[in-house]
């Protein structure tokens, strides 16, 4: 088909924001159960068990798996694209744009590390039942929580900065302060989601 | 005080051949009021010597309007692209570094090919086909309220400035960039040239085009016209997406 860039472009857009945030989001907030204590956060993972196996396996591959990796995998194509020069033109949405970049570029290395050891290797291949005692034997290590923090504050800055670019991307905020609006709106929920953060994976070491 | 004499010193990244290494020299001319850097270039150009007394080639650059209307004088000015004819001196922080904008080809010194940008204009046509069978009439009426806006875009004078400054345009993507982008948006402005903006969208979506943008606004920051080139991007992704869906449902 023609214009096979633009249409690989668009989908890039929808997948990172509609897809991938929808998963942050539902990350975030089962991880925020624990804040209620291990009983409330296992109780989520039980409810989640419940789906059969083969059916919740096909969700994480068409919901999760394909679309991150479609996402991840033209995204870095996409940032060798740029320039990053926040030094030279030092405007707040060139930094962001420079953050969305830096932050992909750590979200790479990070999800390798944290959807390989979790998921594919202590609950895939050992067979090690996800439960609360497990994540807080995982982050207890400074080193591990300091590394998961940024983790995660790169993803929720890379995609409520994400939102931004959306509405623009697609024209749906189109003059300037619509554009602040949209911006001033995300990164609202970007502290937001980060400051819910910090909160629950304080509450496994506290 | 008047006795006092002031000086400005300019360190300038030059380059003799396109191919050759860039080096820097620095120079130093007497102060004037209302100095701007295309003024101070000619004044170097008089007497071509370094800071240090070395007798060198005089720096090449370009110009020709002085009143930030032809494009030419793009260059780098303190690490931002502008035009240097009105590039005052007194506004300009010391030592005043001068370079090339080398998202474009380096000719010589500070003097660049912009041809690229001329090449993507005619790429997404940018002119109205008057040339036809058909007959040629009083010009069509024009809404006022368009006008204003294809105005405010007719200013750009192709410069390069908004190419310069966006992260996204350069040898490592074939992005063309914000300016021939929104002058396709002009065209699809006119009465008679909007008869072709399927073909201006289409060569948009094409390679190269306006998905090559990533947000990162520094064109609007920069442009010397003030033309608003972010809303009007904003526009064309609109535009460009509904003739996507055109695309896809109507053939
Ligand atoms: C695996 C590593 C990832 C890489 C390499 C990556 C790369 C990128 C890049 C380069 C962009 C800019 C696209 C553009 O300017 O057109 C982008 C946009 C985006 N990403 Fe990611 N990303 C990754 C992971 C994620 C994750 C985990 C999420 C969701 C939480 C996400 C959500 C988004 C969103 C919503 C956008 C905005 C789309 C738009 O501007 O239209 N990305 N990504
Ligand atoms: S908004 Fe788009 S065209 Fe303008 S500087 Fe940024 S990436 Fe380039
Ligand atoms: S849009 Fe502005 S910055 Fe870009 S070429 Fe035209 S006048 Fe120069
Ligand atoms: S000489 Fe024409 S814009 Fe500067």
């Amino acid at each position: 088909m023609i214009n096979v860039s633009f249409y690989l472009r668009r989908l890039h857009s929808l997948c990172g924001l509609l897809l991938l945030g929808g998963v942050l989001v539902e990350h975030l907030l089962t991880n925020a159960s624990a804040m209620g204590g291990p009983e409330v956060f296992n109780q989520g993972l039980a409810m989640m068990e419940m789906i059969p196996p083969p059916v919740f396996l096909g969700i994480e591959i068409c919901l999760y798996a394909v679309p991150i990796l479609f996402h991840g995998i033209y995204g870095i194509f996409i940032a060798l694209d740029a320039k990053n020069n926040p030094g030279a033109y030092g405007y707040s949405r060139n930094w962001k744009f420079a953050l969305q970049r830096y932050t992909a570029w750590y979200l790479v290395a990070f999800l390798i590390w944290h959807v390989g050891y979790l998921r594919i290797y202590l609950k895939g291949i050992m067979g090690e039942h996800i439960s609360y005692a497990l994540v807080q034997s995982v982050i207890s290590n400074p080193i591990v929580f300091v590394l998961y923090a940024l983790g995660m504050f790169a993803a929720i800055f890379h995609f409520c900065n994400g939102i931004t670019t959306f509405c623009m991307t697609w024209g749906i905020a189109k003059g300037p302060r619509a554009q602040c609006v949209v911006d001033k709106i995300a990164m609202g929920l970007c502290a937001l989601m980060c400051l819910l953060t910090l909160a629950f994976m304080f509450s496994y070491i506290a | 005080m008047a006795e006092q004499k002031k000086t400005i010193t300019f360190i300038i990244e030059r380059q003799d051949s396109p191919t050759s290494a860039p080096y820097t020299q620095e120079f130093e001319i007497p102060y004037r009021p209302a100095l701007n850097v295309v003024a101070s270039l000619m004044e170097i150009q008089k007497n071509p010597v370094t800071k240090d007394g070395k007798k060198v080639a005089p720096v090449t650059w370009e110009c020709n309007c002085l009143e930030k209307v032809c494009g030419a004088c793009m260059m780098v000015i303190n690490g931002k692209a502008r035009q240097a004819c009105c590039a005052l001196i007194d506004e300009l922080e010391q030592p005043i570094r001068l370079a090339p904008a080398r998202t474009f080809p380096v000719i010589r010194d500070l003097l660049i090919d912009r041809s690229v940008m001329f090449e993507s204009l005619k790429r997404v046509q940018a002119w109205v086909e008057v040339d036809g069978t058909w007959e040629v009439k009083d010009a069509p009426i024009q809404n006022p309220y368009t006008a204003t806006t294809a105005y405010e875009i007719s200013h750009c004078m192709t410069c390069g400035c908004c190419l310069e400054a966006c992260p996204n345009v350069g040898p490592q993507s074939d992005f063309i960039g914000a300016s021939p982008s929104v002058q396709a948006y002009l065209f699809n402005l006119h009465p008679l040239g909007k008869f072709d903006k399927e073909k201006r969208l289409n060569a948009l979506m094409g390679k190269g085009g306006i998905t090559g943008c990533g947000n990162s606004q520094n064109c609007v920051e920069v442009c010397p016209k003030n033309i608003k080139l972010t809303t009007y991007l904003a526009q064309l992704n609109r535009d460009v997406n509904k003739q996507a869906l055109k695309n896809i449902f109507n053939k």
